[in-house]
């Protein structure tokens, strides 16, 4: 019963493994990339609301603006000496951006726009979806060049990043140096909201075609229903990006750098305890806490 | 090494059910279409193909009842054998389409669902939505498409047929014309089977697609093959007017409780719900009250004629009457007819849910076609029987073979050995006038039951003659060389833009259209006919010298078009001199001045046939030794003649 | 059962719709402008031309086309050739006389002028359609659609003609879903709508062309007729072997979700449905096949 359109024999890598890289496309833009960005977003957002999620009163943090501030340094504090695996963790995730970026290109290069001639709703979100992707892997790429090596275009000097003064860099990042806006500044502002949103759109419409793609929703109804939880979740990211932005784009860098160096001068205790470590209090077991091999209470020390 | 193939020409569903059969059998297939099969004019057929089904059996109807119904629909002038065994074939090919995969409605435990037709009290027309033709087609499309993938067909699609290729007096092949490059060749085959369909481009504008030219039956009856009963050509009652085609509205849109009726008052201007029933005339349920609005399509389509253009009553003063369905229920209509429903909300304009449609009569069918002979079944009794009367027993049991011969190679045969015609082209199965849904049933029946005809004539009839294969390249060059030679002389002739009216193919073939639809449709008369004989001769002439506008070496359509064009002269002059020379009503064919049926002289198929230039007509006895003929009436009342309506009831 | 026809609930009594109102303002015999996209052969420039047709009510494109066909002078008086286009029924369920008509993909035979061009001097833009090989003016070759139906083996493989009973029993709703999908006259409107169905030069060969047709993207026409003879009881025999067509190169997963081909289905078809469908069918085939081996 098989005909002339059996699989010839000297198929390429890609067309043997056509599938599973087509679907590992799809998945890794929701795991693990959708959900770094979700968690990043909601930390860098912190700045913003963390005033009113911060539950301890800390030494010289009073302002509102300070009391935001400190809870993303402890937010990111907590993110690079607490989670396990971390460097794992960053590879995995940088691996998959890779995968993602490459065949994401490759495969939007066999599309031809045509919203000029139907422009449908749906048919712009394709559209953009491609535009946003392309978009989104120069930002990344801006994003890392920046602030994890150091590059210094736009923003002479550089911002190299590290855990400890993340809020002041990102200030500087955005503003252009560390002693607020330059011209070059405006520009980093205005791709970062940019980017932010081409990524963000990117991840909303993406975990809306993933259902059509996986088979999950079926119906123009439930394509359409799934459709509002996207726009839901891309919405609430939106506005938490912009936020983020909005943030780093007027505290003052300088102030900001001051407020870190306070921060990590008081002792490690500032981190904010950990879920575990709270139960663990909880049950008058604080002297030695050790949970799954990790002693939670010293900083570091796991990853030495 | 040589091998015996089959050509097949036409790919709407007699040509598909012949290349299955044939292909499944073993021969190969070379498929001919003048497009993408699948885009045939079969997808046009609407309500349905009937059967004897198990329910309809147990109420009392049968197989037989249904050959009954066909022979009396069709005015009795059908060679009563084939349309038999045709009636008890019909529940084995709704079986198989079924297997195929056609998506025919259902009855709440699944079964088929059945659906009340034209000539019918008894439910028996199996249908898809409204569009069951293009869903038999596709289906079939489907299968062809598998033995194409497996090698077994090889499909020829925007190929035009040109011509048969005989030799020694058997079809050995066809010349044909790739309508893209313009090349001519010729093509080798051990049988040829002709499965083109009607002609209602002859009559410019009708319900049929713009490829249903008669061009490919023309070309055979001009190469010798005859032509039965041309002056058949059915006129369908419901048609939505247009200016390219008349659309069909189908007859299930009255099987399914559709009225029709125009106001009593002439030229009445009140929308049509804002007239009361009582001003109303139901004109068919008057007149038939047995039957109502589901008599057979030639009677709907004179009564609409007769108080359009006799009495006036057309709606609004115009030639158009109401069908009306806006007292069923809206949704139960969207699921039923939902298809054509559509078809004249896009035409037209209303939603024919809530307001009524206006229809009027279009040439629709071609009863007439290629004359084909058969083998006799086992089913001869003595006398031939009365009518059967309806819900009684049948007087015999549907077995195969009863009324043709399964597998002897001349069924379906025209005069010229090894050159077939299945389906519309085929005059065999429908008389003087067709019963809806028997159309899509005689296509799928004549590939099946008659292709098997064609595989034991290619191994059993030609032993010892070489396959075509074999043949010395004479009578195929020289087929080639003559096409060659008539296109050039076309083609030299062109100049571009605008040409004078006299010489140009498009004014030649509409004024075609109009005089055949004013002389040879719904009423004729002698004076009339032979009118239209003299414009037909002079069309002739103008043909003659005919312009073209465009001198393309590549796909030239209007090229195509104009050959055709002399192709349809011809077929109108065989459909003129049988419409003159049948001096009688029979079915659709109605002469005001000879209104009445008459057996002794004419219960015979005319013949038209093709020698030296001319065309002549004569008449042949037919084989109607199974039903006795009687008065066909469906019990009309308020006629003019009391005596025939007393002999019906 | 899906139809045009507007909701019970929604429709006036009058049975007047949109389109007949739209309709009834157009002006009889008006002179309307058809610009088309004209082209001699595979291989030659287009160029454009301009006809001046009196259009009457109720007209529609083909009856425009034919008016030219008679008469082939262009706007500024010079004498042309008849354009040349594909068309076979004329009541929209053939799909051969599918173009592009100002800007968009649909079957010329449904489209009134009355709807486009409704005023004295407007101009109606005909093409040919984009995604498939011109052979002249507005015909273009199909062949790659048909040729995808052979990909996905979209047939019943049934055991031959013979007289073996009925087929499977279905319900009412089964039979609705399906009629639908069998509706599909294989037009090619959602493939030409469609941004990632795009031209394939000629390869110079029947072979060579099939061989670059099988790697390019199968298009939702052929998916949604893999998902019908997917759910057919007999069909099923082959689903496997269509869902590995479909889930390889130009399979389902070149969906780019533009949804493009749904909306400009002139038989309604849910398109977008039966990608779903084929991408659920395809994700648990994988599954399957990942752990039977």
């Amino acid at each position: 019963m098989s005909h002339s359109v059996a699989a010839a024999p000297d198929q390429s890598f890609l067309d043997k493994n056509y599938f599973l890289i087509r679907r590992l496309h799809s998945l890794t833009g929701i795991v693990p990339i959708g959900v770094f960005l979700i968690a990043h977003l909601v930390t860098n957002s912190s700045a913003a609301w963390g005033a009113f999620a911060l539950r301890e009163q800390l030494p010289g943090v009073n302002a509102t603006a300070d009391k935001g501030l400190a809870y993303f340094w402890k937010e990111v504090m907590w993110i690079n000496t607490q989670i396990p695996h971390l460097l794992l963790i960053e590879i995995t995730l940088w691996a998959s951006i890779a995968f993602h970026s490459v065949f994401g290109v490759y495969f939007a290069m066999s599309g031809k726009s045509n919203t000029n001639r139907y422009s449908y709703q749906s048919n712009w979100r394709y559209s953009l979806q491609r535009i946003s992707g392309y978009i989104g892997i120069l930002f990344i790429f801006y994003h890392v060049a920046t602030l994890r090596w150091g590059w210094t275009f736009l923003v002479p000097g550089g911002t190299k990043w590290s855990a400890e003064f993340a809020g002041s860099t990102l200030a500087a990042a955005i503003q252009g140096s560390e002693n607020g806006y330059t011209f070059g500044g405006v520009l980093v502002t205005l791709l970062y909201f940019l980017g932010v949103t081409m990524l963000v759109y990117h991840f909303a419409n993406g975990l809306w075609t993933a259902a059509i793609t996986w088979g999950i929703t079926i119906s123009a109804a439930a394509q359409r229903r799934w459709g509002y939880v996207c726009a839901g979740l891309g919405a609430a990211l939106m506005v938490m990006g912009w936020v983020s932005i909005l943030v780093f784009a007027v505290v003052n860098p300088g102030l900001t750098r001051e407020l870190e160096e306070g921060l990590q001068k008081g002792h490690s205790s500032l981190v904010e305890p950990s879920g575990n470590e709270r139960l663990a209090r909880a049950v008058r077991h604080d002297d030695e806490l050790v949970v799954g091999g990790m002693n939670l209470n010293s900083n570091r020390t796991s990853k030495e | 090494m040589s091998q015996h193939r089959v050509i097949v020409v036409g790919g709407g569903l007699a040509g598909l059910s012949a290349s299955v059969r044939i292909a499944e059998a073993g021969l190969p297939v070379d498929l001919f279409s003048l497009v993408p099969v699948k885009r045939s004019h079969s997808v046009c057929a609407q309500g349905g193909i009937n059967a004897c089904n198990e329910v309809a059996r147990q109420q009392g109807f049968s197989e037989y009842e249904h050959f009954d119904e066909t022979i009396y629909g069709g005015d009795f002038l059908a060679d009563q054998h084939p349309v038999l065994e045709m009636a008890n074939w019909a529940p084995k090919i709704i079986d198989l389409l079924d297997r195929m995969g056609v998506p025919f409605n259902r009855t709440s435990e699944g079964n088929r669902d059945l659906r009340l037709f034209g000539g019918s009290l008894f439910k028996r027309t199996h249908f898809a939505g409204a569009t069951t033709g293009q869903q038999l087609i596709y289906a079939l499309d489907e299968q062809v498409r598998r033995y194409e993938a497996e090698g077994k067909v090889n499909k020829y699609e925007f190929w035009e047929f040109l011509g048969p290729i005989i030799h020694e007096g058997r079809a050995v092949g066809i010349v044909a014309q790739d309508m893209r490059t313009m090349q001519i060749r010729s093509f080798r085959a051990d049988a040829v089977v002709m499965a083109t369909g009607g002609c209602g481009l002859v009559y410019g504008k009708s319900t049929m697609s713009v490829m249903c030219t008669g061009a490919a039956a023309a070309r055979c009856f001009r190469a010798g093959a005859w032509y039965g009963n041309p002056e058949m050509i059915q006129v369908h009652p419901t048609a939505i007017p247009g200016a390219d085609k008349l659309r069909l509205m189908s007859e299930s849109a009255r099987g399914e409780g559709g009225r029709v009726w125009v106001p009593k008052k002439a030229k009445d201007p009140r929308d049509p719900k804002q007239i009361p029933e009582s001003e109303r005339w139901y004109f068919l349920e008057e007149k038939y009250p047995a039957y109502g609005n589901i008599v057979p399509r030639d009677i709907a389509t004179r009564e609409i004629f007769d108080v359009c253009v006799n009495m006036g009553l057309g709606v609004g003063g115009e030639n158009q009457v109401y069908l009306d369905l806006t007292h069923r229920d809206p949704d139960y209509l969207t699921r039923k007819l939902g298809g054509i429903l559509e078809i004249y909300e896009k035409f037209v304009g209303d939603d024919p849910r809530f307001t009524p449609m206006k229809i009027f009569p279009a040439v629709h069918y071609s009863m007439g076609g290629l004359w084909t002979t058969y083998t006799k079944g086992s089913y001869n009794p003595g006398t031939a029987l009365p009518k059967h009367k309806s819900g009684s027993p049948a007087p015999l049991d549907a077995k195969v073979g009863l009324g043709m011969q399964l597998g002897a190679p001349n069924n379906s045969m025209t005069n010229i050995p090894g050159l077939y015609a299945f389906g519309e082209v085929n005059f065999a199965y429908h008389g003087a006038n067709r019963l809806g849904a028997n159309a899509l049933l005689s296509c799928i029946f004549d590939g099946l039951f008659c292709g098997v005809s064609v595989f034991n004539y290619v191994k059993n009839e030609a032993p010892g003659k070489a396959p075509a294969e074999g043949l010395a390249s004479g009578a195929f060059d020289e087929s080639v060389s003559r096409e060659t030679a008539r296109m050039k002389s076309l083609v030299d002739s062109a100049s571009a833009g605008a040409s004078d009216p006299a010489t140009n193919p498009y004014a030649i073939g509409k004024e075609l259209g109009d005089e055949m639809t004013a002389a040879c449709t719904v009423v004729r008369t002698e004076t009339r006919v032979k009118q239209c004989l003299t414009k037909i001769a002079e069309l002739k002439d103008r043909y003659a010298k005919v312009k073209l506008s465009d001198a393309a070496g590549w796909t030239n359509q209007s090229f195509s078009y104009a050959r055709a064009v002399g192709d349809m002269l011809a077929v109108a002059e065989a459909i003129a001199l049988g419409s003159l020379e049948r001096r009688e009503s029979r079915g659709a064919h109605y002469r005001s001045d000879y209104p009445d049926r008459n057996d002794a002289e004419f219960m015979k198929t005319s013949l038209a046939k093709h020698e030296a230039g001319k065309t002549t007509l004569e008449f042949v006895p037919i084989d109607a030794s199974l039903v006795a003929p009687t008065a066909r009436t469906y019990g009309k009342k308020d006629t003019k003649k009391p005596e025939m309506a007393a002999a019906a009831s | 059962m899906i139809s045009t026809l507007a909701p019970t609930g929604t429709a006036p009594a009058s049975g007047m719709t949109e389109a007949s109102r739209r309709r009834a303002m157009a002006k009889a015999n008006r002179v309307v402008t058809f610009r088309i996209k004209r082209c001699d052969g595979p291989g030659k420039a287009s160029y454009w031309q301009d006809f001046k047709v009196t259009v009457p009510k109720n007209a529609n494109v083909i009856s425009c086309l034919q008016q030219i066909a008679a008469n082939p002078v262009t706007a500024d008086g010079k004498p042309s050739t008849p354009v040349v286009w594909d068309s076979g029924c004329l009541e929209e369920v053939c799909g051969a006389c599918t173009m592009v008509i100002n800007g968009k993909v649909r079957q010329s035979c449904s489209c009134l002028i009355d709807d486009y061009a409704p005023n004295e001097g407007d101009v109606m833009t005909l093409e040919p359609m984009s995604k498939f090989p011109v052979v002249r003016d507005l015909w273009v070759d199909r062949s790659r659609l048909f040729h995808n139906l052979k990909r996905v083996q979209a047939w019943v493989p049934i055991d031959g003609t013979y007289n073996l009973g009925a087929g499977p029993k279905e319900t009412p709703a089964s039979q609705a879903t399906h009629y639908v999908l069998s509706t599909c006259m294989s037009c090619g409107c959602c493939l030409e709508a469609c941004p990632q169905f795009n031209e394939i030069p000629d390869q110079g060969s029947k072979e060579a062309n099939e061989a670059a047709w099988n790697s390019a993207f199968i298009g939702a026409h052929a998916i949604s007729q893999a998902r019908l003879f997917n759910a057919h009881e007999t069909g099923k025999e082959l689903k496997e072997e269509r869902l590995d067509v479909l889930m390889g190169t130009g399979g389902v997963n070149d969906c780019g979700n533009a949804q493009n081909c749904v909306k400009v289905c002139p038989k309604h078809i849910p398109l977008t449905e039966s990608i779903a469908v084929i991408g659920r069918q395809v994700t648990f085939h994988a599954i399957a096949k990942f752990f039977r081996g």
